[in-house]
Parts: C-alpha cells; structure tokens; sequence
C-alpha cells in the first residue's frame, strides 16, 4: 500500500507550498510569481487552527514518512503559518519591484514546507529533509539583493549550514543505529545509551541545532545574514526559521543529559552577550538580529531546563518562542514602514514597535510578559533571577533599536490617504497585525495552555516583576540617549573579523594533495624518462608490425570473424 | 527459453557490433537505427526476464569451450540489478552519443567498440563463474580501450596508452588469483558456494588481496586509479559510460562478487579481510576528494569525484551490517544515475558553449538553464543533501557504520560530504550566481538543441532525485537492494 493513511491535512499543508513554488517557474506567471506567496501558509494555517487527531502516514516517499501535529510543536506551527502569511502580504508591497521574483518565490515556498515540516515530521528522515530544505533554501532568501554585502553574508550562512547538516547527519546516524529505527521517540530514548559515539551524538545535534538556532558560539552568521536579506524574509528568519533549530531541540534533546546541564547556563549567558553586543552596532535591523540571538539563547535554555525533569514538558520553551515570533516578525516589518511612513503615520508606526518591543522585554500585561511569568515557573531560584535581569538588557538593546530606528530617515511614501501621505497598506497592516497578536494573542492562549489560575498575571508581585528589570533598562535607554551614546559604533554587524576565514580553512587542505602530487610527479618523471629509453626500441619493431596489421580491412575481417564464432558457438550450445 | 533469453540479451550488442562496424559513415541512419534498436530490444527482454524472475523462472545458460571450461551466463537478483542499470543507461547514452558524435568523422568504428562495450559490461553482469566474469572483464578492457583513444590526438593516445598501463596488469593479477583459487577448490560458481576451507587462511588472504588488486585498478581504488582522470581526454559519451555505467562498475560489481558470493561475509569476518578493505575504501574515499579540490577542469574535477564516490560501494561491502550492504548496494544504482547527469551536462556545456574549465561555467546557468538544473540535481546528489539518491546511500552507510561498531567510517562519512560540498557548491555558485566573463558575453549564446542532447541529462537528473524521494517504494532501487540484501546475503 503505497498511498497515504491517516488525515490528509498535513501532507497538504506541506505539498501546497511546493507546488506554489513549480508554479512560480511557469513562464506565464514568473512575473506575478509573488502574488501566489499569501496563498502559501494557508492549508498549514487551517491546520493550525482546527488540529487533527492522529498520524498521517506516506509509506512510499522518501523512507517512510509519518507527519503529526503534537501540541508543543503545533503552537509554532501556527506562529510559523501566521508570520510567513503576512509576510507574504508585507511583501506585495515592499517587493513589488524586485528582480526575479521567480526565483525568490520558488525558494520563498520551498523554505516555508520545510519549515512547516520540521514542526509535524514524526520519524527522523522527514525532520532532516525539512531541516535541509529550510536551511538551504533560505540562502537564497539572504542573497536575493545580490549585493556584496548579501553575498558574503551568504557564503558565510552556506558554509555554517552544511556544517550543521552535516553535524545533525552524524548525530541522527548515531541515534537511529542505537534506536533500530527511523522515528524520533525512539531515537531520544536510545541516544543516552548509544554505543561509545552515543555522548558524541548529542554533542553535534547541539551543535547542528545551535547553529540554527543561534545560539553562541556558533551565532555569526546571523548578524550578517538576517539584515542582508529583504526585509519579509529577515521576519521570516528571526521570526520562524530559528525556531526549526529550537524544535530540533525540543524532539531531540534527551532526559536528564549533561548537555543541559552546559546549555543553561550557555543560553543565559547568550541572552546578556548577545544584548550588550547588539549595543555596538547601528543599523536597525543587525540589532534585531543580536535580540533574536539574546531571546534564543533564553528559549534553549528553557527547553534544556524542561529536560531536567523527567516529563520534558516544553509548553513553556514553546510558548516563549511563540510569542517572540510573533513579536519579531513584527519589529522587522516595522523597519521598512516606518521607513516609507511621514507625520502621524509614523509616530503611530514607532508606537506600535515600541510596544512589541516593551512585549520582548516582558513588560507587565503584554504578550511578552505573560511568556516570561509562565517561563518563570518552571525554573530554579537563580534561573529565574537570570531570567528576570535579562529583561534589563533586552529593554536596553530594544530601546536602543528605538533611538536607531527613529532616526531613518523616511523617504518619500508612496500615497496620499485622508491629505496625509500614508505606506502601503499591504506593508503597514501585517505589521499591525502582528504586534496586536503578539500583545493580545498570549492572553488568549493562557487558560488552556499555562497551567496557572487565570488571574495570576495580573497579581501585584507578578506584576511587579515584570516592570522593573523594564524600568531600569528605559531609564538607561533614556539616560544614553540624552547624552547621545554611544558614538563610533559600526554601521554592519561583523562578528568575523577577518574576512575569507573559509578560504583560510581551505587553504591547508587544498595544499597537502598538491604537494604529494608533486613529489610523486617527480619520481615518475624520472621512472618515465628510462622506461621510454628503454621502450624506444621495442616501439620501433611494434611499429611495423602494427602497420601491417592497422589496415581495417585485415583487422576487421578478424574481428568479424571472430564474434561471428562466438555467437554461433553460443546458439550452438544454447540449443543443446 | 530458459537458457536463450540471457544469450539473447547479451547477442542484441553483440550482434549489432559488427554490422556497425561495416556500415559506411554516411549510413548514419542505418547506424543509428541498429544501435537503438538494440538498445531497446535488449531493455524489452529484460524487463521481460523481471517479470519471469519475479514469479520465480531460473535463467542459466551454459556454453561448453573445452572439457572443463565453460562459459556461465546466470541471472541472480544482483545481476538483474546490474543489467538493468546498465540496459537503462546505455539507452540513454546511445541516444546522448547519437546527437554528440553528430557530424563527426569514424562514427561506425566509435558504435561499433560502444556495442561491444556494453555487451561485455551485460557479460559481466550475467556471469555465472569467475572464468566467465574474467572473460567478459577482458573483453571490456580491450572494447574501451578504442573509446578512449577515438579522437586520436596526442592526449587520447597517451590515456589509452595509460589505460592499458592500469588494466591489463590488473587482468593479470586477477587472472592469478582465479587460477590459484580454483585449482584448489575447482570451478567456483558465483550461486554454488565452494568450499574454499579446503585453502589455509594466509593463501585465502593473499587471493583476495590479489582479487583487489586486479578489480581494484577498474574500480579506481586508491593508488590504481590514476587512469581515470587521465581517461577525461576521451568524448563525454565515452566517460559518461565510463563513469556510471561499465568500467569502473564493472570493478565495483567484481568487488561484490568476490565479497559476498565467492568468499560470503562469514569467511570474510573470519579472516580479518573486512578491516583492510574498509581502511583501503576510506581512503580513497577522502583521497579522491582532496584532489578533486586543486581540479580546474570539469570533467577532471568530476573523475575524481567517481574515484571518491564507488568507493561508498566498496564500504558498504566492507562494513557488511545490513543497512551498510543495503547502502552499498544501491549505490551502485544512485551514484550511476548522478554520475552520467553529470558527466551528460558537462558533456553539453563542451559541445554547446566549449567550457572546459571551471572558470568558464560562470553565469551559465542563465544561457542553457535545464542543462544547468541538471548539473545542479547530480550536484547536490554527489554531495547527500535530502531528498536525492544520495542522501538515501549517505544515511544506509551512516546506521551501518553504527551497526558495525565503526565510528571512524562515521567520520569519514562526514568529511567527505564535507569536501564534496566544498568542491560541488562552487560550480553551483558560478553557474547561477556569477556573470558571465567578456569573452563569452560575446558571440553567440548557447543553444540546448537538439532534444536528444538535452533529454538523457534531464531523464537521468530527474530519476535521481524519483529515486530518493519515493525511495520507500517496493519497486525503488532501494527496495530492489533490501530485496536482494535479505534474500540472498543476510542470516
């Protein structure tokens, strides 16, 4: 039986974005290849929304696979399907003129399946080809603008991509060899006890994971990458595609490992790094980039933490990542309206980014700060001190990001609405949109996804909690802006100081087979030199009797004959 | 019926060779119509044979010379693997060929070595006996050996003449070992084990040292391979064939012969001979793609690749865990199919825009698109990126590595698609993502005509990646390998 079992739904949501992404090949709709990008995210959408019981299986593709939407993962599924929708709709109207939009939007769909993928594979081939498919599709995301900068950018993100696929390549071998099987349940129980490589095992899925996902020190493609590409895929990027690298934590991260006990701390000391370095640059979008690293930083320790006990419950990881997304994606769409927005358009722009900035920062009431009390609660006493400061530095690098980005200059916008020139409504409502979500969707989602009574926000310490590690970072912010620091900083986000430092890797490796190659060029030289001496004499004589025989008409005949015989001795013999 | 039809798949070459070898030139239709007509005759009776073989009809056909020595042609399901891969393929390479070799002179001389080629390749599939496999083994040396000198220039004649440096010494050793073997166990017949206990182990391992050695220098294990890259000078139909379909498979296949029918895989354990055979394959495997790194031309960067890649087959043989041997024996398949897309673009890109080197390929992609979405496909086939052929090989040799307790071939494994992305993915980049240079901007641009250049490249790219992507499927290579790793050589 070869055709698919089980509910339909996932296998649509994603085989939908893939047949989108051949249709924008068409000569016919290449130019309009961007019009088809809202239509993307729509069946996963649905399936978000209503969910489906049980597992939907395709023996015949790939090795077997086997898609379901389990609750953790089914959150960022709908935070995934939500972002790249209006996204999507965000660039109708800041893409409109941009070159090859075929391209951009085969690849813009074939990232989205995976992305979608990574959140309802069940077994481990269906997760690596998703993990794949949105890790290198999304390179052509980063160099669509195909200038210098997006390019290094890129070579920079491929190189630590296949690195990580070939990380996660390794560990999941490890893991499926020590489970006998292909499906993720398994193979996080078997990795703890696999075979001398089995602690091995771990190590690189983190590391695999931590490359996607951001987390220091493997982060230092995503300054450079998340800036350079257009501004639907940087919300995209930060907002859904880091989270493939959280989830691949989340399935595969085991029990009571002592990767956990090295990720806490690793992820908390990211989140206040990654924050104080987002100080040091000055283009808006790079210090988004250096929040997303902060904010992931948080969740992986979160999840690392949910591993300690023995129930693994990542709602919590879950719900933090989704809120961000939310929110992110918001502050990246933000940038480019508020780049087109004049007047009182503009002021209400910066206002709707400073309150998804005041949620990433946990600030009481928002989205955010329902995300980091329900994280709190799973947390030892210094974890969730950790957690508390750490909202001092994002509202620092967020603030920071306010000044920055209330310094674009706004060019001309595009229309005039009620006498006042107006941005594109296809750019300002999903912006909208999301920051509405990201403050009030949290609200929505706490009685059935918190486990904490419904009026616990709202209680005076909770309260309390949430607006003074706020407090302090505004107060800075304001301090720092009064006294116009800081100055000097860089205008691109470089982490690698040197450049080329993949040709330098490179380079040594390339050498060594050239050196062999030319001390054995050299002995054969001489081996060749008297073996033609020798062979000069033989040659002469081989010659002649090579004339004689190079005349086809003799050799052929020859030849004729001979196969001839073959093949009637065969019929002979075949017939007794 | 039994014993005619594989007599008569390996006749329809056969046969067609002489007659094409005095057709004249410009009989090119007559020429061309043999040589297809064979081809498919011979892919008819086949898929014939499939379908007989499923429902369980044994095919031998036995051919007395001498008292003592016969000739063996039997079906197995590895031989019906192997000559299906071979039928398919030489389909689509005489069409390739057909429309390469267009207007060019000795066009009957080059079919008529191709049919004998493919005809000795379709022998060595269906020997029953190491006498008959040795036969055949010759007679591709001796058939290829004109493809390879065809254009007759100086750089054709010097990799013939290295050609035959390789070959015929290896036939020797194998010829010494064959000899050896049986005038101590008598006949060895490939599905009728022989009792090779009666030899004491040191003589065993020397034999099968000899056995690599002579199948070794075909299959382009490290340090017999340096005839390959040297066999580029040769036209691309010539290496596509080369490459994928019969000489350096015909070595691999040889390989699998004596590893898991003439010696099995208990004898193989008992006498230590698995270790040094997966040490040897690892590195050539790591070899052949360091130098493929310093390559500047396409079809050179590309040899290197094969002499890296068929060795994946040799491992799979040597780790011998199920999912390893079900890994090494599908690649035979896959690294085929990738192989010949790629060696078929790189042979268009010659023809249509003479890009030799790798610095020419930039900003190709846009004049000659499918050829480009081609090269691309076998690319990130070579390299193991889902959801092509050659992830499914990379991730069977991966759990069988583990299964085997062998975490340094898992390293090997990882720092070859290492480099193989380090190598592919900048002639990905220049393809799509540089401009052209000036002096290709000028000029005319290339056209991808005629259909039948194009077609065997995008047939071939396409079904590696169907390969991998419905993989799971009973009809798949991989299920044909699980088939015959289970039935025939698993416990």
């Amino acid at each position: 039986m070869i055709g698919p079992t089980g509910p339909l739904l996932p296998l649509a949501a994603l085989v939908w974005p893939l047949l989108l992404g051949v249709l924008a090949a068409l000569p016919a709709i290449r130019p309009h290849a961007l019009r088809l990008l809202p239509l993307a995210p729509v069946p996963a959408l649905w399936l978000a929304v209503s969910g489906v019981e049980g597992a939907t299986r395709a023996p015949g593709l790939l090795l077997g696979v086997t898609l379901a939407a389990d609750r953790p993962a089914a959150l960022l599924l709908g935070l995934t399907a939500a972002l790249w929708f209006a996204a999507a709709i965000h660039a109708q109207g800041s893409m409109a003129a941009t070159r090859r939009p075929a391209v951009f939007s085969g690849f813009w769909c074939l990232t989205l399946a995976g992305n979608l993928g990574v959140f309802l594979a069940q077994d481990v081939v269906t997760f690596y080809v998703a993990f794949a498919a949105v890790s290198l599709s999304s390179y052509f995301l980063v160099v669509h603008e195909g200038t210098a900068p997006a390019l290094r950018a890129g070579r920079v993100y491929i190189v630590l991509a296949i690195v990580g696929e070939v990380c996660l390549l390794v560990g999941f071998v490890i893991g499926a060899g020590a489970a006998d099987g292909l499906m993720i349940g398994d193979i996080r129980a078997a990795l703890p006890a696999a075979p001398p490589p089995g602690g091995a095992a771990i190590w690189l899925l983190v590391a695999g994971f931590g490359i996607k996902a951001g987390l220091m020190p493997l982060h230092v493609w995503l300054p450079l990458a998340h800036p350079a590409a257009p501004t639907p895929a940087s919300a995209v990027l930060s907002g859904a595609i880091v989270k493939a690298g959280i989830v691949g934590l989340m399935l595969f991260l085991p029990v009571a490992s002592d990767a956990a006990a090295v990720l806490v701390p690793l992820g908390f000391a990211a989140a206040f790094l990654a924050a104080l370095t987002g100080l040091r640059v000055r283009a808006p979008k790079a210090i988004l980039a250096y929040s997303t690293i902060s904010q992931m930083g948080i969740v992986i320790a979160l999840v690392a933490a949910a591993t300690r006990a023995p129930g693994a419950d990542m709602t919590q990881a879950a719900f933090y990542a989704f809120h961000h997304g939310l929110a992110k994606g918001a502050l990246f769409l933000g940038v480019a309206v508020v780049a087109v927005a004049k007047g009182a358009w503009r002021t209400g722009a910066l206002a709707a980014m400073g309150l998804a900035a005041l949620s990433v920062a946990g600030a009481p009431l928002t989205g955010g700060g329902l995300a980091k009390t329900m994280a709190k609660t799973g947390l030892g006493h210094w974890e969730e001190l950790a957690l508390t400061l750490s909202a001092v530095t994002t509202t620092l690098v967020l603030g920071w990001f306010m000044v920055r980005l209330a310094a674009i200059p706004a060019k001309e916008p595009a229309r005039v609405v009620c006498g006042r020139s107006a941005p594109p409504m296809s750019m300002a409502l999903p912006a909208g949109a999301l920051v509405l979500a990201a403050l009030a969707l949290p609200w929505w989602l706490w009685n059935g996804w918190s486990g904490l009574p419904p009026d616990y926000p709202l209680r005076p310490g909770t309260l309390w909690s949430a607006l003074w590690p706020a407090a302090i970072g505004l107060a800075v912010i304001a301090a720092m802006a009064a006294a116009r620091w800081p100055a000097g900083t860089q205008d691109e986000a470089d982490p690698l100081r040197a450049a080329r430092w993949s040709g330098r890797v490179l380079a040594p490796l390339r050498a060594v087979p050239a050196r062999l190659a030319s001390v054995r060029g050299s002995l054969a030289e001489r081996a060749e030199a008297s073996l033609r001496h020798g062979g000069t004499l033989l040659a002469r004589a081989d010659e002649r009797a090579e004339q004689a025989l190079s005349r086809w008409s003799i050799s052929g005949v020859v030849v004729m004959v001979f196969i001839l015989a073959v093949s009637a001795g065969m019929g002979l013999a075949v017939r007794n | 019926m039994t014993a005619a039809l594989p007599v008569m798949i390996l006749l329809s070459s056969l046969l067609v060779a002489p007659i094409t070898f005095f057709l004249p030139e410009r009989c090119h239709r007559w020429r061309n119509g043999l040589n297809l007509g064979g081809a498919v005759v011979k892919l008819a009776l086949i898929a014939f044979m499939i379908a007989e073989v499923a429902q369980g009809t044994i095919y031998e056909a036995r051919l007395q010379f001498a008292p003592g020595l016969y000739l063996l042609l039997r079906v197995d399901a590895l031989s019906l693997l192997f000559v299906t891969l071979s039928a398919f393929l030489w389909l689509l390479t005489t069409i390739y060929a057909i429309a390469y070799l267009h207007g060019k002179p000795e066009q009957s001389r080059f079919f008529g070595f191709f049919s004998l080629c493919v005809a000795a390749t379709t022998g060595i599939a269906l020997s029953g006996t190491l006498i008959s496999f040795f036969i055949f083994f010759e007679m591709l040396t001796l058939s290829t050996w004109p493809l390879v000198v065809h254009r007759q220039d100086a750089r054709s004649i010097a990799a013939g003449r290295i050609y035959l440096t390789y070959a015929l010494p290896a036939s020797a050793l194998l010829l010494v070992a064959i000899v050896w073997l049986e005038s101590a166990v008598g006949p060895v017949e490939f599905a009728v084990p022989a009792d090779l206990l009666l030899i004491d182990d040191t003589s065993l391992q020397i034999i099968f040292a000899l056995f690599i050695a002579g199948l070794g220098a075909k299959a382009a294990l490290v340090p017999l391979h340096g005839w390959l890259p040297a066999a580029m000078a040769a036209p691309a139909p010539v290496s596509a064939l080369l490459h994928a379909v019969a000489v350096v498979k015909a070595g691999a296949f040889g390989v699998m012969r004596i590893v898991l029918d003439v010696f099995g895989l208990d004898l193989m354990d008992r006498l230590d001979l698995a270790q040094p055979l997966a040490l040897l394959a690892s590195l050539t495997i790591l070899w052949g793609s360091a130098r493929a790194l310093n390559q500047t031309e396409v079809k050179k960067r590309l040899a290197f690749s094969t002499v890296s890649q068929v060795s994946y087959i040799v491992l799979g043989m040597a780790l011998a865990s199920p999912y390893a041997l079900i890994g090494g024996l599908v690649h035979l398949v896959h690294q085929g199919l990738m192989k010949i897309t790629l060696f078929f673009c790189a042979g268009i890109y010659d023809e249509r825009a003479g890009i030799r080197r790798i610095d020419q390929l930039d900003g190709i992609g846009e004049r000659m698109p499918w050829t480009s979405v081609c090269f691309s496909l076998g690319a990130i086939g070579m390299i193991g990126l889902p959801p092509t052929a050659g992830f499914v090989t990379k991730i069977h040799l991966g759990i069988g590595a583990v299964e085997a307790d062998a975490p340094g071939v898992l390293a090997v494994l990882a720092l070859s698609t290492l480099l193989n992305a380090a190598y592919f993915l900048p002639l990905v980049y220049r393809i799509w993502f540089l401009d052209p240079g000036e002096a290709a901007a000028t000029g005319d641009p290339p056209t991808e005509r005629p259909l039948a250049l194009i077609a065997p490249a995008v047939v071939t790219g396409s079904a590696s990646l169907a390969v991998g992507l419905l993989a799971a499927t009973p009809f798949s290579p991989l299920g044909w390998a699980t088939l015959i790793a289970q039935l025939d050589y698993l416990p």
